[in-house]
């Protein structure tokens, strides 16, 4: 496969096989646990462009007419001029050139992208793939050099449908996980080319996965959340999760909302609302035990952390972040603080930080050093042993490779887990679950299949390694995951791979291992029901 | 042909260090960008890891970042690390680099050494002119060796490992083999006419002075393909040598916070004003960027 292929008019450029991916340890190693990747039904293969690698994730309607094409093509590179311009693209311009410029194509990133290893290193998947075919379409249509100097100085591409359909799926196979910027050693950064790819086909073509743009950020800033919970439900489930409490503690709580004047705003991911209540349910056990002055918002967006625009769009980004700053600012409270959401940590906390300017710049953090102070403060009365069972963690890159909060999560489950241990490498090396970048929420066609087989296979590869001893069903294992996004891929691998069944392996987020340890509860918070 | 030598080498710092130069001011004028750091950030801890590390004071240590990014600069650890025999090729490649610039640097301190009248060889008076001898003689005889080796190695790594070779531009394969004449013909020059590199002290003399120095011919050959090689690498990706520096404090370990009142946020209150030209459905085309982030669509 050589980079002027992205444009050949064939059926399809890559076939999956599962034989070639990279080997699962014990019980996957003979193959025959592992499903098949699925095809696409004649009817989606018709309508929908999946040439790259026989994948839909974008869900691309092909052309049908030359004119169509030819709409594409033009809109693509007026896309990718603004991708140049300081004032369409100030948020990014300078990393985007310099990653654009100076990558001397030695290859060493390609060892550290877990889907190049992954797919059995298939060259489609190569961090420097998709770099290099931008690069080649800037340098020809946009810098419009003269064909010879072009020949001589990078190598040559063609332009057509396929090479725009294709880069646009190309830019949702890459979790964005940037452990290839981090061993680059001239700070290249390929996951930062996948990003503005995805941008120019959002902002310029309308182009993006639907999970993330319709039922995602347009969804959320219109209803509220991107899980489609409106105020008014939130309340029920507020007022579920009470009940819930006191039955699962005997603790009667008020959920705090909108309480003006409150030290913190606590943001959660609304998924956890929906999909993993114990994990915001622990959040308020541990913040009533401790006393703290905290609130939810009921207001539109204010009660769904995520941020999609992170990985796709900047304006939505800006556009989300600016309505969490306000409903902060319309609440008078002091600080935002995020809870186990890994982008939404990065969104809010680091890279809308160059967008909230003057009263909307209100001081965010992240729940977990808050959570590390209650465990070693002796607030709280724990006893480790109730956590007595094999716990690894899984680190969310967004919160650690790219934002930094590395030692508190370690520190918490040190004092309160017995058998904590750490995966292979970890911290800021860690592998990406697999689902970052809103692959865990797109779930149309056959991209489900594609994500759990292939991103998500160095994760199960790492996990099942650490508990390797004890990998029997009969022994309960937990893989601590600090991130609703990272814990929706958990669930959705381990159900493809049977994980939870053959290996007795579940996943939760921190607060409830906490929960769990307290020393007076009655009975254990966790209760290893699968969902 | 003393004179066309001196112009030629004239013209060839000239143009070196202009267009550098306009590289770079390019580069630095471009706007404030988004946050976009990874971690470790070497120059600072984690302070994101502290509970209200907003109002804590945050230690900037830029030493220890410019001290990383030049131990780097001279063992290309990660390299020899991850991928060893490209680093066999590639570290004497760059070594002869730095030792030929660092050469020619020399070379000048020599002339201007001699111009002052101080003898420079291995029997001169002042310790200086001494100095000068040796550290020239010994630059320029590594430089020249490591080169010769690194350019054919790393040419040879290019062709035989499939995952360079599809990678590489032809450009790539010119820029070997220049190298490798540049350095061939310094060593040339050195082993069989100018053991002592007598003739490049004299010939920065003539280029300090105005009375150009004519020298032999290998040193003449080599002295003419040193100059276009200065000429030619601002259009090759060279100058990552120096943007690697902007990449790393600018961008990777950029995690300045957006203080109230900053002159940061002043920066920002600028870029947001400016205006969008997105086509996209969802976005309003000629509005601020501030505008737009307050719009729900
Ligand atoms: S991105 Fe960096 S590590 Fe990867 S090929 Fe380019 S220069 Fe090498
Ligand atoms: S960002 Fe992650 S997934 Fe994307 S190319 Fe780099 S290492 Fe691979």
């Amino acid at each position: 496969m050589r980079i002027e292929d992205i444009s050949k008019k064939s059926e399809i450029l890559l076939k999956l096989k599962k034989e070639d991916f990279m080997p699962l340890p014990h019980p996957y190693e003979k193959g025959d646990l592992e499903p098949e990747i699925r095809d696409l039904t004649e009817e989606q293969l018709k309508k929908i462009e999946a040439s790259l690698d026989g994948i839909s994730g974008v869900g691309l309607k092909k052309p049908e007419t030359k004119e169509e094409e030819n709409e594409l093509i033009r809109k693509f590179l007026s896309g990718l001029e603004k991708l140049l311009s300081p004032d369409d693209n100030w948020t990014f311009l300078m990393p985007f050139y310099h990653s654009l410029e100076y990558c001397v194509k030695c290859q060493l990133c390609s060892d550290y992208c877990p889907i190049y290893l992954s797919s059995g290193k298939k060259e489609i998947y190569r961090p420097t793939f998709r770099a290099e075919i931008l690069r080649r379409i800037t340098e020809r249509y946009v810098k419009k050099k003269k064909r010879l100097t072009r020949l001589i100085s990078v190598g040559d591409i063609e332009l057509n449908w396929q090479t725009v359909a294709r880069l646009a799926e190309l830019a949702y196979r890459c979790t964005l996980c940037r452990r290839c910027a981090k061993v680059c050693p001239l700070g290249v950064d390929n996951g930062l080319i996948t990003h503005e790819i995805r941008k120019l086909f959002s902002q310029e073509m309308g182009i993006a996965p639907r999970e993330l743009h319709e039922l995602g950020t347009i969804q959320q800033l219109k209803v509220g959340s991107s899980t489609g919970i409106t105020s008014r439900a939130l309340s029920n489930i507020i007022e579920f999760m009470e009940e819930d409490i006191e039955e699962k503690t005997g603790r009667k709580i008020k959920i705090p909302v909108d309480k003006e004047g409150a030290e913190i705003l606590l943001l959660h991911n609304a998924g956890e609302f929906l999909s993993w209540p114990e994990n915001t349910e622990a959040f308020a056990i541990l913040f009533d035990i401790a006393g703290i002055d905290w609130t939810l918002s009921s207001e539109l967006v204010g009660y769904d952390a995520v941020n999609y625009g992170v990985w796709y769009d900047d304006i939505q980004l800006a556009r989300i972040a600016t309505r969490h700053a306000e409903i902060a600012k319309k609440l008078k409270v002091k600080k935002i603080s995020l809870g186990e959401c890994g982008h939404a940590h990065k969104a809010m906390i680091v890279i809308a930080d160059r967008i909230l300017v003057g009263d909307l710049n209100i001081p965010r953090e992240s729940a977990i050093p808050l959570l590390r102070e209650l465990v070693l403060s002796g607030k709280l009365k724990l006893d480790p042993r109730r956590n007595n069972f094999p716990v690894t963690l899984h680190d969310p890159c967004n919160m650690v490779r790219l934002m930094g909060i590395v030692k508190p999560q370690r520190e918490i489950l040190r004092r309160i887990c017995p058998d904590f241990r750490e995966m292979e490498p970890h911290g800021v090396d860690n592998y990406c679950c697999g689902g970052g970048s809103g692959f865990a929420i797109m779930q149309s066609m056959n991209f489900p299949d594609w994500r759990n087989s292939i991103s998500g296979r160095m994760k199960l590869k790492q996990i099942l390694e650490v508990f390797s001893d004890v990998i029997s069903p009969e022994v309960k294992k937990y893989v601590c995951a600090p991130c609703s996004n990272c814990k929706g891929q958990l669930r959705d691998l381990f159900n493809y791979f049977g994980v939870n069944k053959r290996c007795g392996i579940f996943y939760g987020g921190l607060a409830e291992l906490i929960v769990n340890a307290l020393a007076d509860l009655k009975r254990p918070f966790i209760d290893w029901e699968w969902h | 042909m003393e004179t066309f030598l001196a112009l030629l080498t004239y013209f060839a710092y000239f143009f070196i260090i202009l267009l550098y130069t306009v590289k770079l001011i390019k580069y630095l004028r471009m706007p404030v960008h988004l946050r976009w750091e990874l971690y470790p950030v070497i120059d600072e801890g984690e302070f994101e890891e502290e509970k209200n590390w907003i109002e804590k004071p945050r230690k900037k240590r830029y030493l220890k970042g410019f001290l990383f990014l030049l131990k780097d600069y001279f063992t290309l650890f990660d390299y020899a690390k991850n991928n060893f025999p490209y680093w066999l090729g590639i570290y004497p490649w760059h070594m002869g680099f730095i030792l030929i610039i660092i050469f020619h640097i020399l070379c000048f301190f020599g002339g201007l050494s001699i111009v002052k009248g101080i003898g420079v060889s291995y029997d001169s008076e002042a310790f200086i002119g001494r100095f000068l001898y040796l550290a020239i003689l010994l630059t320029g005889v590594i430089s020249f060796l490591a080169g010769i080796f690194g350019s054919v190695v790393v040419a040879l790594n290019r062709i035989l490992n499939r995952n360079l070779r599809d990678y590489a531009s032809i450009q790539n394969f010119f820029t070997y083999f220049f190298t490798f004449v540049v350095f061939f013909t310094g060593f040339y020059s050195w082993f069989f006419t100018d053991p002592h590199f007598f003739e490049y002290r004299e010939f920065w003399v003539g280029l300090l002075t105005g009375r150009f120095r004519d020298v032999s011919f290998w040193t003449k050959i080599h002295i003419i393909a040193f100059d276009f090689f200065l000429i030619y690498l601002p259009f090759t990706r060279s100058l990552h040598y120096i943007t690697r520096f902007f990449a790393f404090f600018l961008i990777r370990w950029d995690d300045e916070p957006n203080i109230r009142g900053s002159k940061l946020e002043k920066r920002l209150t600028e870029v947001l004003k400016r205006r969008i030209s997105w086509s996209a459905p969802h976005v309003q085309k000629g509005s601020s960027w501030s505008d737009v982030a307050r719009f729900i669509p």
